[in-house]
């Protein structure tokens, strides 16, 4: 009898790695880039709250080492309690486990959230890291994008050689939603930049839903505003939609293996909602006249949209 | 007499027709211009737009405030990472209190003046209330506007809240939300330092000085 139930266990703890790796569509790659992000959720409200547990959950399965966050950090006041009711406690356990958080400024955001620590914004506005060799990340603030922020911009793709370029701000150059719909003022001012420089991958939040666009122009558009807030059925699905969740709270992990970027979107109840794999085509270094990059694969199970006039 | 009934019920039909139209077009009238002699004087001596002098000086009042913002900012402490969100707010307190001390006798309108506030009334009009033709981009432009709006009026009802007192020189409630100002609206006002933004509160635009945390000047009724 003993025997019996000792076997069973046996079997459980062998399970449990497997049942685990279920879960995950990410190659777990050791030596890989692994990190997470969260949009629109600075609430401290139980959505939030609900998120974060996840996310914490996750990591035990993922180890990923940082989060963006595309913006509006911090809702309604801005007070010191806020940054604990909406930031540190609902995060504690990452934060605690050395996790880095680095975000970017929405709307809704006090500019002086830059000069936050646990932001990592270094007390600007808009700013690059490289976490790994051959990553680099661009935080931009789409609420200001003035001349000197694009000067700057311009500055710091060109001098980003043949790394991974993943640029991430508020608000989206494209979206099916409709309550926002796509910046296009924005798109005008940012696209033509980076389809130059080489960028691969841009990661924005302001609608409280997830979308991963159609590669546009080679590049790769991610909206995970839905990380706290959530605009039920927002989605209208357009030509740009290649995945549109509207129907929970989300948030994404990541992982850059080589020239592939794994991506895995999952709801506050550990559900996936969408995967799949943003391809790299060679080495794209920044080239004066570009017009555009060599295709972006993405994988995944695409939502077949209804032919709606892009916007 | 048949005829005579028809022409009445057709004519009734198209002035029924006619005035919603008429009245939407009266409720989205531009505002005026509303330029001073003075500016008007100027602009004729230097053969320039009287705009374009309005917004010159707007400039230079901004200037002037700069200077004084960075006057008291040599006295206070600097903003500078740190993982005590208390010590932000002390800081924006402390230098919001010296900019106080040095412009103690500042009141609404001596940046925008009642010119400088007419400008922005008309910069903002065609983005957020003039009427735009369904299915154009300005249509959705507006819409996007008029959400993020929508959003703000629904967090201060959310978050509640000191309301804003609309002051020259007030601080800013910390535990109150700052309202989005959308970049649409900000694209077609007068670039401002880093140190300051624009924000909208109900129908008024604040000029906030972010490292300071008070109210620099305000256009009531902006929002027209």
């Amino acid at each position: 009898m003993r025997r019996s139930l000792l076997f069973v266990l046996m079997l459980l703890v062998l399970a449990i790695p497997a049942l685990v790796a279920q879960d995950l569509t990410v190659p777990l790659k050791n030596g890989s880039v692994k990190f997470a992000v969260i949009g629109d959720t600075g609430t401290g409200d139980k959505h939030q709250l609900a998120v974060a547990k996840q996310l914490t959950a996750t990591r035990a399965k993922f180890p990923f080492e940082f989060v963006i966050m595309v913006g509006d950090n911090i809702y309604g006041g801005n007070a010191a309690k806020d940054y604990d009711k909406k930031f540190a406690l609902p995060y504690k356990p990452l934060l605690d486990a050395n996790v880095k958080f680095y975000a970017a400024l929405g709307n809704h955001d006090d500019p002086s959230e830059r000069f936050y620590k646990p932001f990592n914004m270094n007390g600007e506005r808009y700013y690059t890291f490289k976490p790994a060799d051959g990553v680099r990340f661009f935080a931009l603030d789409s609420t200001y994008m003035d001349e000197k922020q694009l000067k700057w911009l311009d500055e710091q793709l060109a001098m980003s050689g043949s790394e991974w370029k993943i640029a991430f701000f508020h608000h989206p150059p494209y979206s099916s939603g409709e309550t926002h719909g796509s910046d296009e003022t924005l798109r005008t001012q940012l696209e033509p930049r980076f389809v130059k420089a080489g960028v691969n991958v841009v990661l924005t939040g302001h609608e409280h839903f997830y979308e991963r666009i159609k590669p546009q122009k080679g590049i790769a558009y991610f909206i995970t505003g839905s990380s706290a807030k959530l605009r039920e059925g927002n989605i209208s699905p357009t030509e740009l939609t290649a995945k549109g969740f509207d129907a929970g709270y989300t948030f994404m992990i990541v992982e850059i293996v080589g020239d592939d970027m794994y991506y895995q979107v999952l709801t506050d109840s550990a559900k996936t909602v969408d995967s799949g794999t943003v391809h790299r085509v060679g080495k794209v270094e920044p080239t004066p006249n570009r017009t555009s990059q060599p295709v972006v694969a993405t994988g995944g199970s695409d939502k077949k949209a209804p032919a709606k006039p892009v916007k | 007499m048949n005829v005579i009934r028809l022409l009445v019920i057709v004519g009734g039909a198209c002035a029924l027709s006619i005035a919603p139209t008429a009245a939407q077009t009266a409720a989205s009238k531009p505002p005026k211009p509303n330029i001073s002699t003075a500016t008007k004087a100027k602009a004729a001596e230097e053969n320039a737009n009287p705009d374009a002098i309005v917004l010159a000086d707007f400039q230079k009042r901004i200037d002037a405030y700069m200077a004084v913002h960075k006057d008291a900012a040599k006295d206070a402490p600097p903003l500078k990472e740190t993982k005590n969100p208390a010590e932000i707010k002390a800081t924006q307190d402390a230098l919001g209190a010296k900019i106080r001390a040095a412009r103690a006798n500042a009141k609404q309108g001596d940046i925008v003046t009642p010119e400088i506030q007419n400008k922005f009334r008309r910069l903002m009009y065609p983005v957020v209330t003039s009427p735009a033709p369904q299915g154009t981009a300005g249509k959705e432009l507006k819409k996007d506007v008029k959400e993020g709006l929508k959003e703000n009026t629904e967090e201060r009802k959310e978050e509640g809240g000191k309301p804003v007192v609309l002051k020259v020189n007030a601080t800013y409630p910390n535990d109150t939300p700052l309202p989005t100002t959308p970049p649409q609206v900000l694209m077609n006002l007068p670039k401002l330092p880093e140190q300051l933004e624009y924000r909208i509160i109900g129908k008024n635009l604040i000029i906030r000085d972010v490292e300071g945390n008070i109210i620099v000047d305000f256009v009531p009724n902006a929002i027209q």
